[in-house]
């Protein structure tokens, strides 16, 4: 998640809506946001519905304004993948 | 015998149910959700026609990544 506090501008500036989630309470991720003076909203999957209809692990979904998924990465997103990847991906829906 | 119990154990683990029967893809509809937020309640469904939404899943708060 630190990772995209620091691309978070360069995120609104293409107008795309970064989520986190996790199973983590609501209380808990409003402490965790705090911590690490995140701007954008943590989701609360607490019973893990949400993941279920998604996939298991650390995945990240790119879902274009149609609500058609158009890149999934599997694994843990650093600053290289979220610049080099999934930035680039969200600039092509822009087009 | 042994190539009784190794498809035995083949065909139980094709039969093994899973959460994640199919896992969406790239160009299939994403799944709709509804859940509680930092931001209150978030529905997937009110991006639609207005932004891209960027969903990452990870494992716990105060952890890494």
């Amino acid at each position: 998640m630190q990772a995209f506090q620091a691309d978070l501008s360069r995120f609104e500036r293409l107008n795309a809506q970064v989520l986190g989630v996790s199973p983590d309470d609501v209380e808990t991720h409003k402490k965790f946001s705090a911590s690490l003076g995140l701007r954008f909203p943590l989701v609360s999957d607490k019973d893990g519905a949400i993941q279920k209809r998604y996939a298991p692990g650390r995945i990240t979904y790119l879902i274009d304004r149609n609500g058609i998924i158009r890149h999934k990465h599997t694994g843990p997103l650093t600053q290289e993948i979220l610049d080099k990847k999934i930035l680039p991906l969200v600039k092509e829906l822009q087009q | 015998m042994m190539e009784t119990l190794i498809l035995s154990a083949a065909a139980l683990l094709i039969a093994a149910p899973t959460s994640f029967a199919a896992p969406p893809k790239a160009g299939d509809p994403a799944p709709l959700f509804e859940a509680p937020s930092t931001a209150g309640t978030i529905r997937l469904a009110d991006f639609r026609g207005k932004k891209p939404v960027v969903l990452a899943f990870y494992f716990a708060d105060f952890t890494p990544g």
